[in-house]
């Protein structure tokens, strides 16, 4: 039932797999092309369907064989275009339901009015259960991974359920959705060119700027010198360095130490441009405050905004950005620029201290 | 151990001579009649102006409760009787009373123009298809 497995340099590297969006998802596939995917010589359990990872699959069809285990329940699902046994388990209110002697518990049924809980949750169980069990022409969805037991290819069932189809509306519906889903996404091959082999010295870059984010983040650094982060960004200068190497022998070019003067000016530059960072006295000593960071910058802008939106020209908009851009010119540093400004704002609206009344105004209540 | 594939086909194929003896199909039809002591159905559909006619034995899918008049999908095995031609012996024998049928119909043309579209760009590599 199974085809011949791959060629493994046809498959793609197993680093790439997460990369493709479809790896991720619960596959629409065929019965058909779930049975004859190949498998992946690397990493058994997972499958290939064209060059895309797949171990996870969603299907609808007609269950057209059935056995039943003390622990689950063994289905045959045909599509119209093959069969596969899907294995489901039956959760524990399903084992419940089997000895009747528990069920009589005797809950004191308090009751809110006409509605009365544990006979609601009680419904609600049966219902649940009436879902998990089939006869054979029943219409059953399943998700979950594919495994292969015994030479047969099965699904995992990670969740199942009955699906109410007396005009076949759903049927239809996905007779009519897989093939758009096969020809927009299952048949096109996976487009990691501009990504992958994009131009290294912009990734290297952005790859840059998220570890001083992040490592922003981490030690809730309030202010530093530049010196402070470069050893940060060295890892980054070696393994550029590195892929170089195996290209070509280097030339002579800037050292690694310059290159990283360089890079670190870019991230700076970046971050100061996006607001992250400023200098509050621009003088010899290169000293950057991290902007959501700056209590005494938080301070003064929470201080604006509260007295000004109490004047009566501002009472009703609350106080424009602009505005409170000037006044925190004014009272806390020259240099803040407006997009620094505009990360205080987000970040004193995130945790409620002030209202965005417009996308340019602010106000306190 | 699992039963083959039921693929769709139109009622007015059934008796074409395009499904093969034995195979597993589903279809659907209008219930016209019942003969419970011959365990015997017969489905009825329209097309090109012509009545076409699916015999069904229902001995696996009895009881039923037979609403003659309904439309019905049925899922079985192909068997080339005599005296009447080819017949499907029925595993499933659902009423689906309601049913969009020009709206299913699309939907089974859709699946198989996605088949056939897939066959011709693999060429003569690829998935060994069953009447479809």
């Amino acid at each position: 039932m199974q085809a011949a497995t791959m060629d493994p340099v046809e498959e793609p590297p197993s680093i790439l797999w997460g990369l493709d969006p479809i790896f991720s998802a619960f596959a629409r596939l065929y019965v058909r092309d779930i049975l004859q995917m190949t498998e992946s010589t690397q990493v058994p359990g997972i499958y290939f369907y064209k060059s895309h990872p797949i171990y996870k699959v969603d299907v609808l069809g007609t269950v057209v064989y059935k056995r039943e285990r003390e622990d689950f329940f063994c289905y045959g699902v045909d599509d119209g275009t093959g069969v596969i046994n899907c294995l489901c388990w039956k959760n524990d209110l399903l084992k419940e339901e089997e000895d009747p002697g528990k069920s009589t518990g005797k809950h004191s049924d308090v009751s809110y009015g006409n509605f009365n809980p544990v006979a609601e949750l009680k419904k609600l169980k049966q219902a649940q259960q009436k879902r998990c069990r089939l006869e054979i022409g029943e219409v059953l969805r399943v998700r979950g991974p594919v495994k292969t037991s015994r030479q047969q290819r099965e699904i995992m069932a990670s969740t199942y359920y009955k699906v109410n189809d007396p005009v076949m509306t759903a049927q239809i519906a996905w007779m009519m959705e897989v093939p758009q889903l096969y020809r927009e996404c299952y048949d096109k091959p996976l487009q990691l060119q501009c990504s992958a082999t994009g131009d290294s010295a912009v990734s290297t870059l952005s790859k840059a700027v998220n570890i001083i984010k992040d490592f922003f983040k981490q030690r809730s650094v309030t202010k530093f010198r530049p010196y402070d982060i470069q050893d940060l960004l060295q890892p980054l200068i070696y393994s550029q360095a590195q892929t170089a190497s195996e290209d070509q022998e280097p030339v002579a070019g800037p050292s690694s130490c310059q290159q990283l003067r360089q890079l670190l000016k870019k991230v700076l530059d970046i971050l100061q441009d996006e607001g992250v960072i400023y200098r509050k006295v621009k003088s010899q000593d290169e000293v950057y405050h991290v902007t959501a960071q700056d209590k005494d910058l938080l301070l003064v802008v929470k201080d604006i905004i509260r007295e000004d939106s109490k004047r009566e020209k501002y009472a009703e908009k609350g106080c424009h950005i602009l505005h409170i851009l000037s006044a925190a010119r004014q009272r806390h540093s020259l240099n803040i620029s407006k997009a620094a400004l505009e990360q205080v704002l987000k970040f004193l609206e995130c945790s409620s201290d002030i209202v965005s009344t417009s996308d340019t105004h602010y106000t306190m209540f | 151990m699992l039963p083959a594939a039921a693929v769709f086909h139109f009622p007015w194929e059934i008796n074409s001579g395009v499904v093969q003896d034995g195979a597993s199909v589903r279809t659907f039809g209008r219930l016209v009649s019942y003969q419970p002591e011959e365990s015997r159905a017969t489905l009825s559909a329209q097309h090109a102006s012509k009545e076409h006619n699916v015999i069904i034995r229902t001995m696996f899918v009895e009881p039923f409760n037979p609403i003659i008049g309904a439309q019905y999908i049925v899922l079985g095995e192909t068997e080339n009787a005599e005296e009447v031609g080819v017949m499907v012996l029925a595993r499933v024998l659902n009423c689906v009373d309601g049913v969009n049928i020009a709206l299913l119909q699309k939907a089974i043309n859709e699946q198989r123009s996605f088949f056939k579209e897939r066959e011709c760009k693999q060429g003569d590599v690829a998935w060994p298809e069953s009447a479809t």
